[in-house]
């Protein structure tokens, strides 16, 4: 017996009830009528449809019948003549799991299970069709990923992510500063062509900009996408070096915030490594947001100091080099400092001022509709 | 036309991986011969006399000049330098390797092509009138709800293992070049009073051994309830239709044993149950197909040229068509040369008719039920520049619609189902109606010929059919007459026992000069035929035979 569905267990009670040796199993053949079935069916802890030949598809559609005409929200099992390659039919019908007469495939069943990572049709287990799905990006509710995300990995989080939800339409954002490994590991292990967005903004640490380049080399990352200020700017608004400490918010704006508003719509989404023990307005930071119109996914928003720990070292992780000094949060040179005492891990930015954000991940001020609906 | 999105790149990549494990588990033994050949024929591969066979699908007609050149490139590199225009729009290659399929398909998928479901019991590559956002008598483009139909076939979960296979037109015109009355499903496009879109619904036409002539369930479909109602039409067939009989699996059969009435009526019940559930349209998906599928525009429109040289007067006469904005014409470029292969078109066609299309014909060709190629948005000042092209690639054959028109299936020479050949007899045809004349006097005359009762060759509906038989290891051939393809579809009727091979040609000259002789004046053939009976030709047909 084969599981179809991606989820551990669908009918919890009925395998328990059939290992006790208790409850009623309906066999099938493929041609019964769903009408004259639903008699005999009710009541029973699982049916069983039988394929006497896995080009027989007919059991195709009494699967679907059973759930959409009878009523029938039980365990369905295929059995009989089944071959790997009908794992996605037989799942999108309506199908828990299959007992196919050829064993020893297993392999090859759970590939062909994931084959396909989108729908032309809509089908039993949420999918969403193509011509449904194309219109629903931009009023996606929020409320609903989250809530599908919520008990998810970081890593399940993102492979959804990347190969899913935003196929080819998304990008992780890095500092390649203290924990940007954990984020930028998983990343490479999904699909290390994923786009990094590296914000240089010319007042980097040397030592970031090294971490960049071992990080990247060791995790096989190909697609860093370097952004940095646009130079005509730069010599007209910071033409003495000094606008950090002049006025810090105008600094970020030009070596941060509108480099990234330059190329944000070639993404639909955007990934983070924010966590909500970053503390401040980072405590109550969802999964998945949507700032100015865009989508925020922040797959580590869980994650405490001592699970980044974990990873860093489960993985046996490269660390940045200032992490040794004490810096726990780190970003330009001009503007951050080692954490003091037992301050919060980003209290070294910005030491000494209100601000606690560069603006690349707060909403415009002139806050737009979508925004205020959530 | 439709241009994919990320998501239809991925479908078709996800596609590509996919058989590329069922070829390698194919080779290791996992997979035996008899479970790998339903999953190969769905990615169009067969097995015929001397190789294998690739078709590419090319959905209903519809290509552009990347697209055919990769088809010539394709034809250059892995076939014997030309490919074949089949009677659905698709494109068959004779010659690839086993081994090479999965890279022909790469490169087919970099110019957003494949060769899905043009084979096996599942729902096949989707057709359409080849003229359509062109043609003058058209009500709407047809081609939209062909493209939403052929998403929504594609790797369908539910109808992917039909009792047989499943063929689908649209039309969008009035006059009906997408045959939809023979087909398993036809779907004419109408208007309602209040101007709306709608379909007619045709079921359960189809040729082969038991041609039959779809019947109308649906006077009315409204756009968004067209998948949910193609469903219902489906699943009944699916659960119904028979699995003992190979030969009495199609639709066609089940409807006649419900009849018309009482399929419509089950198929009412299904849909009822999922008409206003996940399958209903979304409009802005419709707008954004919709939107692919715009109309050029002809800014300042020249008439047709009126011209001194009479070969390019007669090809004008014979292969222009009138379209709907004034200043355009279409152009059927025909892959009928006298004595030649029904079909075929070399590597180097292939390039000459991409660059034509690119340079005058707003980037579009279209491939034709008639094996024939389509430029169907020509201005009429550049009529000329094409026709020059096209008698420098040896594809300005003045033709178009007359005897010398044949289609062909490739019979013998190539299928492994065909009883008889089918190519010569069409090359013979050809010779002796182009020698005497015959084909420029009869005007308008279809013929159509195959060699076995699968009518792959369309011998059912056409004016004069030529079917193939094995008697006891001899070649016949069974001449029909009075079929047709369109709005005033028919079944043409066999005439009596069958001919040897090398009769065909003169019974045929035979058939046509009878009709030059008892004509009203300017009726054509159909007409002639339809007033006066097939049994008018018996004689002529039958003459030294």
């Amino acid at each position: 017996m084969l599981k179809l569905d991606r989820k551990d267990d669908t009918h919890p009670i009925a395998d328990a009830q059939l290992a006790a040796g208790g409850g009623r199993i309906v066999e099938l053949a493929g041609d019964a009528d769903w009408r004259d079935a639903r008699a005999e069916i009710a009541g029973a802890v699982r049916v069983d449809i039988r394929f006497p030949i896995f080009n027989d598809g007919r059991g195709f559609t009494l699967a679907t019948q059973l759930r959409q005409r009878a009523g029938y929200a039980g365990k369905l099992r295929a059995v009989g003549d089944l071959i790997p390659d009908q794992a996605q039919h037989l799942m999108r019908v309506g199908f828990d799991d299959v007992d196919p007469d050829r064993k020893g495939q297993d392999a090859d069943w759970a590939r062909a299970r994931t084959r396909f990572a989108h729908a032309y049709q809509p089908g039993q287990g949420n999918v969403t069709p193509l011509f449904r799905h194309r219109h629903n990006r931009q009023d996606r509710d929020l409320a609903a990923l989250n809530a599908r995300y919520r008990d998810q990995t970081p890593q399940d989080i993102l492979r959804d992510a990347i190969e899913n939800e935003w196929i080819g339409k998304i990008a992780i954002m890095s500092s390649f500063g203290a924990e940007a490994a954990v984020g930028l590991h998983m990343i490479s292990q999904i699909d290390p062509a994923t786009p990094v967005i590296f914000l240089d903004t010319g007042r980097l640490f040397a030592q970031t900009e090294q971490y960049q380049r071992q990080l990247t080399l060791e995790l096989g990352l190909t697609n860093i996408r370097l952004l940095t200020p646009d130079a005509e700017a730069a010599a007209e608004e910071d033409s003495d070096n000094r606008l950090w400490r002049r006025d810090p918010d105008a600094c970020c704006s030009l070596r941060k915030v509108r480099p990234l508003d330059d190329i944000i719509g070639d993404y639909d989404a955007l990934i983070t490594g924010r966590k909500r023990f970053h503390g401040g307005g980072r405590m109550a930071l969802p999964v998945v947001e949507r700032i100015n119109g865009r989508i925020r996914v922040n797959p580590l928003a869980s994650w405490d100091a001592a699970a980044i720990e974990d990873y860093f070292q489960r993985f046996d992780l490269p660390r940045h080099p200032l992490t040794d000094m004490g810096y726990a949060s780190i970003g330009c040179w001009t503007c951050t400092a080692p954490v003091q005492g037992d301050g919060d891990i980003r209290s070294g930015r910005w030491l000494g001022q209100d601000k606690t954000e560069c603006g690349i991940h707060t909403p415009a001020p002139i806050a737009d509709e979508q925004v205020a609906a959530e | 036309m439709y241009t994919y999105d990320t998501y239809d790149h991925a479908m078709l990549a996800d596609r590509i991986a996919e058989f590329r494990d069922q070829v390698e588990r194919r080779l290791d033994g996992r997979l035996t011969e008899d479970q790998f050949k339903p999953l190969r024929l769905m990615n169009g591969v067969y097995l015929q006399l001397h190789a294998y066979m690739l078709r590419v699908a090319i959905p209903y007609g519809t290509m552009n000049s990347a697209q055919m050149r990769t088809l010539a490139g394709i034809a250059r590199d892995y076939d014997r330098g030309y490919g074949h225009f089949t009677t659905r729009q698709n494109l068959q290659y004779n010659w690839p390797a086993l081994v090479d399929i999965p890279d022909i398909l790469d490169r087919l998928a970099a110019v957003e092509m494949h060769a899905i479901q043009t084979s096996g019991n599942c729902i096949r590559n989707v057709t359409a009138d080849p003229f359509a956002g062109a043609a003058a008598d058209e009500l709407e483009d047809g081609r939209p709800w062909a493209e939403i139909v052929r998403q929504w076939s594609s790797f369908h979960p539910e109808f992917t293992f039909l009792p047989r296979k499943f063929k689908i037109a649209v039309n969008g015109a009035t006059a009906d070049r997408a045959g939809i009355r023979v087909h398993d499903i036809g779907l004419q496009v109408v208007k309602n009073d209040a101007g709306e879109t709608g379909f007619e619904v045709w079921v359960g036409g189809g040729q082969g051994r038991t041609p039959r002539l779809g019947q109308l369930i649906k006077p009315f479909l409204a756009p968004e309830d067209l998948l949910s109602y193609l469903t219902a039409c489906l699943r009944v067939y699916n659960q119904h239709g028979r699995r003992d009989n190979l030969y009495k699996a199609r639709i066609k059969i089940l409807v006649e044993a419900l009849g018309a009435e009482e399929y419509g009526r089950q198929v009412e019940d299904e849909w009822a149950a999922i008409r206003e559930g996940e399958l209903k349209l979304p409009v802005e998906e419709i707008a954004r197909i919709r939107a692919f599928f715009g109309k050029p525009q002809s800014p300042t429109p020249a008439p047709v040229p009126v011209t001194e040289n009479s070969a390019f007067a007669r090809w004008l006469d014979r292969n222009r068509r009138d379209h709907s904005v004034e200043g355009l014409s279409s152009l059927v470029i025909s892959l009928k040369p006298i004595g030649g292969t029904p079909g075929d078109i070399t590597d180097a066609q292939m390039d000459a008719v991409a660059d034509l299309a690119e340079r005058h014909a707003f980037d579009e060709i279209r491939a034709t039920p008639d094996q024939n190629l389509i430029l169907p948005h020509v201005r009429n000042d550049a009529l000329e520049a094409v026709w020059t092209g096209l008698v420098d690639a040896g594809l300005a054959i003045a033709n178009a619609g007359l005897a010398t028109d044949i289609v062909a299936c490739p019979g013998l020479d190539y299928c492994n189902l065909a009883n008889a050949r089918s190519i010569p007899i069409a090359q013979a045809i050809s010779n002796l109606l182009d020698e005497t004349g015959l084909s420029e006097k009869a005007g308008d005359v279809t013929i159509k010929i195959d060699g076995c009762i699968n009518a792959c060759g369309h011998h059912h509906v056409a004016h004069i059919g030529v079917l193939g038989v094995d008697k006891r290891g001899e070649e016949f051939y069974q001449i029909t007459l009075g079929g047709a393809f369109g709005v005033d579809a028919a079944i043409g009727s066999i005439i009596g026992k069958g001919l040897a091979g090398e009769d065909v040609p003169a019974a045929i000259a035979r058939t046509l000069e009878t009709y030059l002789d008892i004509r009203a004046g300017n009726e054509r053939f159909i007409d002639t035929l339809r007033r006066v009976g097939p049994d008018a030709f018996k004689e002529a047909i039958y003459a030294e035979a």
